[in-house]
């Protein structure tokens, strides 16, 4: 657990580092997206402004893609633009590029367009609710007869659970930059993006055979990402190269805040209902029947990926001797949804952790003894067949109660609620989550890493992985430097780029130092074992000639790791990281509002290889958390539409408790999964502190004040 | 309009359009890339500079409001003494993660601790709540300016004792 100095430190603190939009070149044009502002209806006609000189503008529209219209994804339905059907608002319509940016935004805004309007579901309830709009097929898990009980000896709750969409809030917002060199028919972006080679697949598909060669590279700095750069730079990337080869010159789109929040994808809203049967004696849950409904916005995009982590992780860290699980996917008119940190793990959780404090409270038993009862144990069976190899979630918990005087708190509150007109509250929760892709994925995608050892004894370490903020390239350096015994600072991590770099998979589902930075340790200790030297260093100066030499390696999945597609069953994760929270929070009765005072987090991620950096993505997943339960709100009943951060509420430095961090089996050889699971597990914490602290019950996400204002009133009347 | 003013020390004058964003001066036509844009609507402080030794978010200002007065960018702090030694108590605690809000935070951070650096906490958070950062939930931000208290207060008595 060494906390070396990050690599980008110095240079992020001081401003030198280019992100995108610091990138610029001699005569390049700015470029931007024209979209539809209308839910669903038909394009009927497009009018330019007279006072302006059509031909000073690049304009691109479906007529001008030489490739295929159609952004490749797991389900590959989203076209880039649209020239006549409308399916939601932010639908691109045209991109148009102009030297001069102020002129572009004027002419931009003077173009009409004409609708035709058809009626829309942009309301996350009626999509949710309105079982004729799911598309896609049902994806289920039974285990173990399903549900099947005799109902009659146990107690029978039935409880649906909302979260609404949140906008991920990279602080940079999306760009593109993407120069077309005739010479050789070459188109290289450049941009803020997670998947570099996703947004390449994106570009030769709308270039089709028009260009011969795309290379995609990541700009120096990338300003935050958290899944909302997966796949829409796939889109953003595809009309820039669409434009820079029509005008034949480098073109940059930046979006502006506004539209960022309005097009860009957010975290899937949720409908999640459990029917459960509970022995009201001993509280052991016997059986659960959960429906997990996500709207996938107007196309579907990646959600059937979400869909699937949501209803694995759906059962929770509970053991649930019965279960079934199913999933859908919902349509609405609004932009697609796709990738934020937890992906559809923490609708899921919060769930079934809201869930497990109602059962409490309905057969009399405290949130702790519910979760002592149930909690996942070494050899209990997961809903997907798979078995708990480790006891380290009760361990997490066990922890949690100790540092936090869980118990003790709890009663207190009790006491002090009955005498005070302010209120407090303490919420328990405990969580899992799996590294990397789910089932199969990493026997997919084969990732591959390259290492490079230089005649000066550097190592150039070349991945496709990210550094969007989370710390990857020092901690990934981190790890070949201990396993080398060269110099941190020799050790470097170069910019990916699909022309250099080889494929090693995109920087999302937790998998960055699990599967990569795991593969490339071993291709260290690989070279190791190979040139049989334990200095390496005085091996590289003794032996000039046979350096600089490139090493690589591939994935290689555990061949045990068995899983099925179709029913969902066998190892659905190789490995889980494992958490407990507990959050305090005092209540103001007179403005309906709650602060989190205290958040305990204890979590097993095996080694941790950076303290600082792993205790930053802590620190960091939890505030997003808090603002996912307590303040953010994108989308009210249709309009008016948050517009930017004036009215989208994020949370600020005045916002954030006292944190307290415990890590748990650091001397694991393993380095599990660490960027998700912070934001899996502390909204329903908050929830069930808040329960505790108002006596009223919500069972939905934002808890602003104006929601708890509503059920206050409405449980009162 | 010529628009005289002194940036980061020194004095420079431009001739532009008198309505121009100050955040749009600095990033296009002095290079000043720390100054980066998030909102545009003064909400996020991604691009706090310091005008007149008050921070402020410079997208909001129009450049003509800067005739005559002084704007100090963080490339400017991070040349000072007091900047070096907060940058490296950001670098201390790995304070960073993105980067993208973190020129601003050095601004306000500067700001706070040039005129009172108190090390109370809910002081620190309130100098902060200005400048959103989406990675980093503050924490490392705030032991950042909190050690720069303290190493502050050891020059101090240092000097006393001389």
């Amino acid at each position: 657990m060494k906390s070396k100095p990050r690599k980008d430190g110095l240079a992020k603190i001081t401003g030198k580092c280019r992100f995108l939009d610091d990138y610029s070149s001699e005569n390049m044009l700015h470029g931007y997206l024209l979209y539809a502002t209308i839910d669903k209806g038909t394009i009927t006609g497009i009018s330019y402004p007279r006072d302006y000189d059509l031909n000073e503008f690049t304009i691109v529209q479906t007529s001008d893609i030489p490739g295929q219209n159609i952004v490749p994804e797991p389900v590959s339905d989203q076209p880039f633009m649209t020239g006549k059907e409308v399916l939601h608002f932010g639908q691109v319509i045209m991109g148009i590029a102009h030297p001069d940016l102020k002129k572009l935004m004027g002419f931009i805004s003077a173009i009409k367009i004409k609708y035709e309007e058809e009626k829309a579901i942009t309301d996350v309830d009626t999509c949710l609710d309105n079982k004729v709009y799911h598309f896609g097929e049902c994806m289920h898990i039974s285990h173990k007869d399903g549900a099947k009980v005799d109902p009659e000896h146990l107690k029978h709750i039935e409880e649906v659970f909302y979260t609404q969409h949140q906008e991920q809030a990279y602080l940079e917002p999306q760009g593109m930059l993407a120069e077309y060199n005739p010479k050789n028919n070459t188109i290289k972006i450049t941009g803020t993006m997670q998947c570099p080679f996703f947004v390449q697949e994106a570009v030769k598909t709308i270039m089709g055979n028009a260009v011969d060669i795309v290379i995609v590279e990541t700009s120096e700095g990338i300003g935050g990402a958290f899944g909302g750069k997966e796949d829409f730079p796939n889109l953003l990337a595809g009309i820039t190269a669409l434009l820079a080869y029509k005008a034949c010159k480098t073109v940059k789109i930046k979006l502006d805040r506004v539209d960022d929040l309005l097009i860009t994808t957010k975290r899937h809203p949720s409908r999640v209902a459990i029917v459960s049967y509970t022995d009201a004696i001993t509280g052991e849950i016997k059986a659960v029947n959960i429906d997990y409904r996500l709207d996938a916005g107007a196309f579907q995009t990646l959600s059937p990926v979400v869909l699937h982590r949501g209803i694995l992780h759906a059962g929770g860290g509970y053991c649930l001797p019965r279960c079934e699980i199913s999933g859908f996917l919902h349509q609405s008119n609004t932009p697609p949804n796709g990738a934020f940190r937890g992906f559809g793990a923490p609708q899921a959780i919060f769930a079934i952790e809201s869930h497990i404090d109602n059962i409490g409270r309905a057969i009399g038993k405290t949130p702790l003894e519910m979760r002592q009862i149930n909690i996942l144990r070494i050899n209990d069976e997961m809903p997907s067949g798979q078995i708990v190899k480790e006891d380290h979630l009760n361990e997490c918990l066990s922890r949690v109660l100790e540092i936090s005087d869980y118990t003790n708190k709890h009663k207190q509150f009790e006491r002090y609620n009955q005498t005070h007109k302010d209120k407090k509250g303490i919420g328990l929760v405990v969580a899992l989550h799996g590294g990397g892709y789910t089932g199969n994925g990493e026997k997919f995608l084969q990732s591959k890493v390259k290492m490079r050892l230089d005649k000066n004894g550097e190592i150039q370490i070349f991945v496709a992985n990210v550094e969007m903020g989370q710390g990857a390239h020092t901690t990934l350096a981190q790890m070949v430097n201990e396993e080398l015994n060269i110099p941190l600072e020799k050790v470097n991590v170069q910019i990916p780029n699909t022309g250099k770099t080889p494929n090693s998979g995109p920087t999302v589902a937790s998998r960055t130092i699990y599967i990569v930075g795991t593969l490339l340790q071993k291709l260290a200790a690989k070279i190791k074992l190979e040139l049989k030297c334990d200095d390496l260093m005085a091996y590289i100066q003794d032996h000039q000639e046979l350096f600089p030499r490139d090493y690589e390696l591939s994935y290689k999945p555990d061949p045990n790791d068995d899983f099925d597609d179709k029913t969902n069953q066998g190892i659905a994760y190789h490995d889980f990281s494992w958490a407990a929270c507990v959050v305090e929070i005092e209540y103001d009765p007179l403005q309906y509002k709650a602060k989190v005072k205290k958040c305990w987090n204890v979590l097993d991620i095996g080694r941790v290889i950076n303290y600082d950096i792993a205790l930053g993505q802590v620190y960091g997943g939890v505030t997003q958390a808090l603002g996912w339960a307590l303040t953010e709100n994108i989308y009210k009943k249709g309009y008016p539409r948050t517009r930017g951060f004036t009215d989208y509420t994020l949370p600020t430095a005045e916002d954030m408790p006292e944190m307290i961090v415990k890590f748990i089996h650091t001397d694991s050889k393993v380095a599990k999964g660490l960027g998700e699971i912070p934001m899996d597990y502390p909204a329903p914490a908050v929830r069930n502190a808040l329960i505790q602290a108002t006596g009223v019950i919500i069972n939905d996400l934002p808890l602003t004040p104006e929601r708890i204002y509503q059920e206050i009133n409405r449980s009162s009347l | 309009m010529i628009i005289n003013f002194h940036l980061n020390g020194k004095e420079t004058s431009i001739d532009t359009d008198p309505m121009r964003r100050l955040l749009d001066v600095l990033r296009e036509d002095y290079k000043l890339i720390s100054v980066k844009e998030s909102c545009g609507e003064g909400e996020c402080g991604a691009c706090t500079v310091l005008l007149n030794d008050i921070p402020v978010t410079s997208c909001l200002i129009n450049i003509i409001q800067v005739d005559g007065g002084s704007v100090i960018t963080a490339e400017g702090i991070s040349e000072t003494p007091l900047g070096k030694l907060i940058t490296d108590c950001y670098e201390e605690t790995n304070a960073v993660q993105c980067g993208f809000c973190f020129p601003g935070f050095l601004v306000t951070s500067y700001h706070y601790l040039n005129n009172d650096p108190d090390i109370d906490e809910d002081k620190i958070k309130w100098s902060l709540s200005g400048n959103i950062c989406r990675c980093t939930g503050y924490r490392k931000i705030i032991d950042a300016v909190q050690l720069a208290c303290h190493k502050l207060g050891d020059q101090e008595q240092k000097h006393e004792s001389i």
